[in-house]
C-alpha cells in the first residue's frame, strides 16, 4: 500500500498518467503555497513575538570580536582592544546605511566611512572597515573576511590597536538582513611621538598618518534592530536579540531546499523512466527543469555564505 | 537518460545553458542584491521563452505546458527572493 502511494508520487506510470505527481501543477502550485504560508508565518511571528525569530541567529559582536583576536593571535599579532567609541562608530555606519538604503562603504550622499568616526568622536590615526551581511554565524562570517585578502588585510594589520563592532538587524531595499560592521583604529594618542624638538615633526605625528588605509570596502546592510556595541550601551534589545534560537532565513533556506532537491530528484526519476519505456507525453523539458532548479539552488547555496564587502 | 531528450535538439539545450551560465557568472560579477534580483528575474524570463521556442518547434505548445514552465520558474524565483535577498 505504501509502497503504492509512493510509486504514484514519485514515480511515472500508467495510474498517474505517466508522470509522477509531484510534478504536475496542482503539486508545483502546493509547494508554492506552503513556501509563502512559510514566509508569512515567519513574518507574523517576527512582528508579534519579536523574540522568537531574528533575522540572524547566532551573530553577536563578542563572537566577532573572539573571532578576530583569535585570527590576529594565529598570525602571531596582538589582541585588538574593544572600544566603545569605536562600535559606536560601526553602529552609527549601519544605521546610516539602513536609513539611506545604500550598501557601500560610501554613502550616496558621498559619507565616508571616516566621517562616521568623527561623529562618533574618535580620533584615529589609521583606520578601517569591514562589512558583512546575510550570515548565519559568526564562523562563516569570519571565514568569508579572512578568504577576502583585503578584509583580511583589516584583519591581521600591525598598525591597529583598537576595534568597534556593531551587528544591526533590518531591511534594505525591502529586504531583511544582518548586518555587521567592523571599525578599525589606532587612536591618535597612541602615535609615537617623534623624537625631539621640531614643531613640524610634531604636528606630522599629530595628523593622521593615513587616512584611508586599509579600509575594506563596506558592505550594506539592512535595516536595523539589534546590536550595538558600546560597552555601556549594551541594553536589552541586545540581550534579548543575542538568545535569538531559530534564524527565518534559515528555516526558509531549509524549506526552499529541500523541495529544491525533492523536484530535481523526482524529475530524474521521471526523465530516467519515460526515456527507458519510450513514453510520449505532454508535458514540459525535464532536462530544461533540472537545469533552470539547479540554477537557482546553485545560486541559494552562494548566498548562504552571505557578503562581504 | 535525460542526454537522450537533448540529443534530439541539441542547439536549443546549448543555448540554455549558456544563457544559465552566463546569469551564474552575471550574478557573480555583480555584487549589489538588487542587480543580482534583476539578474534572476531576467533568467526566469529568459527561461520561459526558451520554452516557448521549445515546444513551439516541436509542435507541442499547449496551455499545460506553459502552466507548468510559469510555475517552475515562480517556484525558482520566490524561493530565491525569500532567501537570498
Amino acid at each position: 500500500m505504501l509502497k503504492k502511494i509512493w510509486t504514484h508520487y514519485f514515480i511515472p506510470q500508467e495510474r498517474n498518467n505517466h508522470r509522477a505527481t509531484i510534478l504536475k501543477p496542482n503539486f508545483l502550485l502546493f509547494f508554492l503555497i506552503l513556501y509563502i504560508l512559510n514566509q508569512s508565518v515567519i513574518k507574523t511571528l517576527i512582528m508579534v513575538k519579536p523574540g522568537i525569530l531574528g533575522y540572524s541567529s547566532e551573530i553577536t559582536y563578542q563572537k566577532v570580536l573572539e573571532q578576530t583576536n583569535n585570527e590576529r593571535k594565529k598570525a602571531g599579532l596582538s589582541a585588538l582592544q574593544y572600544n566603545s567609541t569605536l562600535s559606536l562608530s560601526a553602529q552609527k555606519k549601519a544605521e546610516d546605511m539602513f536609513k539611506n538604503d545604500y550598501w557601500a562603504h560610501t554613502s550616496p550622499q558621498g559619507k565616508t566611512p571616516w566621517a562616521f568616526f568623527a561623529t562618533a568622536g574618535y580620533k584615529y590615526s589609521v583606520a578601517g572597515e569591514n562589512l558583512a551581511k546575510d550570515f548565519y554565524n559568526t564562523d562563516s562570517l569570519m571565514k568569508a573576511w579572512m578568504n577576502s585578502p583585503t578584509h583580511k588585510a583589516n584583519i591581521v594589520n600591525t598598525k591597529y590597536e583598537e576595534i568597534g563592532i556593531a551587528v544591526v538587524n533590518g531591511t534594505l531595499g525591502g529586504i531583511k538582513t544582518t548586518l555587521v560592521v567592523q571599525h578599525f583604529a589606532t587612536p591618535l594618542v597612541a602615535i609615537q611621538p617623534a623624537p625631539k624638538n621640531t614643531t613640524k615633526q610634531l604636528g606630522a605625528a599629530v595628523e593622521p598618518e593615513i587616512i584611508n588605509e586599509p579600509i575594506n570596502e563596506p558592505v550594506l546592510g539592512a535595516v536595523p534592530q539589534v546590536v550595538p556595541p558600546v560597552d555601556a550601551v549594551i541594553g536589552e534589545s541586545y540581550i534579548s536579540n543575542s538568545k535569538i534560537l531559530i534564524s527565518p532565513l534559515s528555516l526558509s533556506k531549509i524549506l526552499s531546499s529541500i523541495i529544491f532537491i525533492l523536484l530535481v530528484i523526482v524529475l530524474f526519476i521521471d526523465g530516467f523512466v519515460t526515456i527507458k519505456n519510450n513514453t510520449h507525453r505532454l508535458t514540459g523539458s525535464t532536462a530544461g527543469h533540472i537545469g533552470f532548479l539547479i540554477f537557482i539552488f546553485l545560486l541559494m547555496l552562494y548566498n548562504q555564505q552571505g557578503s562581504i564587502f | 537518460m535525460i542526454f537522450k531528450e537533448i540529443e534530439k535538439k541539441p542547439t536549443e539545450y546549448v543555448a540554455l545553458l549558456a544563457m544559465l551560465i552566463a546569469g551564474f557568472l552575471s550574478y557573480f560579477l555583480f555584487d549589489n542584491s538588487q542587480v543580482r534580483r534583476w539578474i534572476v528575474y531576467g533568467i526566469g524570463i529568459l527561461y520561459f521563452c526558451w520554452s516557448l521556442y521549445h515546444h513551439y518547434k516541436r509542435g507541442d505548445l499547449q496551455i499545460s505546458i506553459i502552466i507548468e514552465y510559469l510555475l517552475i520558474i515562480l517556484i525558482g524565483i520566490i524561493f530565491i527572493s525569500g532567501t537570498l535577498f
